[in-house]
């Protein structure tokens, strides 16, 4: 379902993040998987 | 770890708990987050690597193509890939696995192109090609299935091998396929395996719905319309994705002719049940709006958005996430849909669960392997799916024959798919529309919609007449 309009593609494979400044609470550096949702 | 885009902690404290989940529901209250991360769709996921990296970004979700990715994720890099030599004295080969729209064609025009030396073979555990479009025929009784299966062993007499086995296994590596009655060695592989039905994955389907992509589903509704004297008839899309994104409307426009010729319209409620937000939303808003409201007009009443979550067969109860629930007394169901299990065991399994494919040559990331029609995902170039149609898979089989054949002929090849694609959308009462247009074009897809008419539903008839003669 659409949330947003106007947002480009989304990041792109291949780009890197810097997972300790997203501010979640993970610890370690061993992968993580982000799921977004939205209720309907 | 699932983030709430733009909902609150009370709201992802009460998912964690309604979904029973282990790991953490965290809040992107403001949704800086799900802007800087997705185009604005959900589900998005994102994989990161342990190095910062991203692994992949879709809006596809599958649980087996997840685990592949993260298995292979943690995986040592592969070795360079070996050159394998063909064996002994073996003629050089294609193998085609699949018989549906793609593989025929792919077959026929790679014999058109190459000698009789380079030997084809086509594998499927059907003996018939079956040609899709008519089911909805079949279900208003316009139809037999001798009108729309034709035996691929026809094939022989065209200068191809046809092999009626199940593929078991697709050795990459080895380049080999594996089938219950032998093993094919190949120089290239298509794989034109479909996008699988899956109803055993809902509890309750068998009982109470009947198959709308399936003969026999078909054939079922054809009775059961038949014989339906009043109540509620329900079309129902389980899940995304779903090959052909305008059956389920086609179906719901024929039922209502169908009934309305049977005198006992006023006696029937015909609902549609969908998770998209509009008909075909790959399409420019302005086809999806105007099949609203033929819907509309046609008083077939249209539930968008609608996420399936059960059946409940003993009070014929559709329930939908959001706590709804419809009774209907008749259902055409199109079940979930996946890529075939010899798919899902390979490595060519991509995240969105379909193979992964360049968009213009099709090719995987394997050597000598192509992959083309609905066991595919193409990415468009607004981030969204192709979508699965035979349309698609037959420009695409023609490209990927071309392009074997420039290999094997030792000449460039600048084959591509455009995609270029188009669709008929059957209304009932001999009338039919037609979209067609780019499906690559940027931002978006450009389509143009011609205006329904008799002509249009003759022209649908008579491509079918002209397929089901030419290839065999």
């Amino acid at each position: 379902m659409k949330v947003v309009e106007g947002l480009s593609k989304g990041i792109a494979a291949g780009s890197t993040v810097s997972v300790a400044e997203l501010g979640l609470p993970v610890k370690g550096t061993n992968g993580l998987l982000l799921v977004f949702w939205k209720s309907t | 770890m699932y983030l709430g885009a733009f909902e609150t902690e009370e709201a992802c404290r009460a998912w964690k708990e309604e979904y029973e989940l282990e790991f953490p529901v965290i809040a992107d209250g403001d949704g800086t987050l799900f802007r800087a991360f997705t185009n604005g769709w959900v589900p998005w996921s994102v994989l990161v690597g342990p190095d910062g990296k991203v692994v992949f970004s879709e809006n596809e979700f599958d649980e087996s193509g997840f685990s592949n990715a993260i298995r292979q994720m943690y995986e040592a890099p592969s070795a360079e890939k070996r050159m394998t030599r063909r064996r002994g004295s073996r003629a050089p080969s294609t193998v085609i696995l699949g018989g549906g729209t793609g593989g025929l064609v792919a077959a026929r025009e790679l014999r058109r192109r190459l000698p009789s030396s380079h030997r084809i073979v086509l594998v499927d555990r059907s003996r018939d090609h079956v040609y899709q479009p008519s089911l909805l025929w079949q279900i208003v009784g316009q139809r037999r299935p001798d009108q729309y299966r034709r035996p691929l062993s026809r094939l022989e007499r065209k200068g191809i091998e046809f092999r009626n086995d199940e593929v078991e296994e697709i050795d990459l590596e080895s380049k080999r396929v594996r089938t219950a009655s032998g093993d094919l060695d190949y120089d290239s592989l298509v794989v034109s395996l479909g996008a699988q039905l899956a109803p055993e994955t809902v509890d309750g389907f068998e009982q109470m719905a009947y198959n709308l992509y399936d003969p026999q589903g078909c054939a079922q509704i054809h009775s059961a319309l038949e014989e339906f004297s009043g109540g509620t008839i329900g079309i129902l899309i389980t899940a995304m994705p779903y090959k052909c994104p305008a059956a389920p409307y086609e179906a719901a426009f024929l039922t209502e002719s169908f009934i309305r010729k049977k005198g006992i319209r006023r006696d029937v409620e015909i609902h549609l049940y969908t998770p998209e937000h509009m008909p075909m939303p790959v399409a420019p808003p302005a086809l999806g709006n105007s099949i609203v409201e033929l819907l509309s007009a046609r008083g077939i009443h249209y539930h968008p958005l609608f996420t399936f979550k059960e059946l409940r067969p003993e009070t014929r109860e559709v329930v939908s996430s959001g706590g709804r629930s419809d009774r209907v007394d008749l259902l055409l169901g199109i079940p979930p849909h996946q890529a075939p299990a010899v798919v899902r065991s390979s490595p060519l399994l991509g995240v969105s669960g379909f193979i992964h494919v360049d968009p213009r040559t099709l090719r995987t990331e394997h050597e000598g392997v192509f992959a083309i029609g609905d066991v595919t995902t193409i990415k468009l170039p607004n981030g969204k799916a192709l979508p699965k149609a035979g349309s698609f898979a037959h420009s695409e089989a023609k490209v990927v024959a071309e392009r074997i054949a420039d290999e094997v002929l030792g000449k460039r090849s600048d084959a591509s798919f455009e995609g270029k694609g188009h669709c008929w959308i059957e209304l009932g009462d001999g009338k039919a529309g037609f979209a067609g247009g780019d499906f690559y074009a940027e931002p978006d897809p450009r389509l143009t919609l011609r205006r329904p008419g008799r002509t249009l539903h003759w022209g649908k008839v008579a491509f079918e007449k002209w397929w089901l003669h030419h290839w065999f």
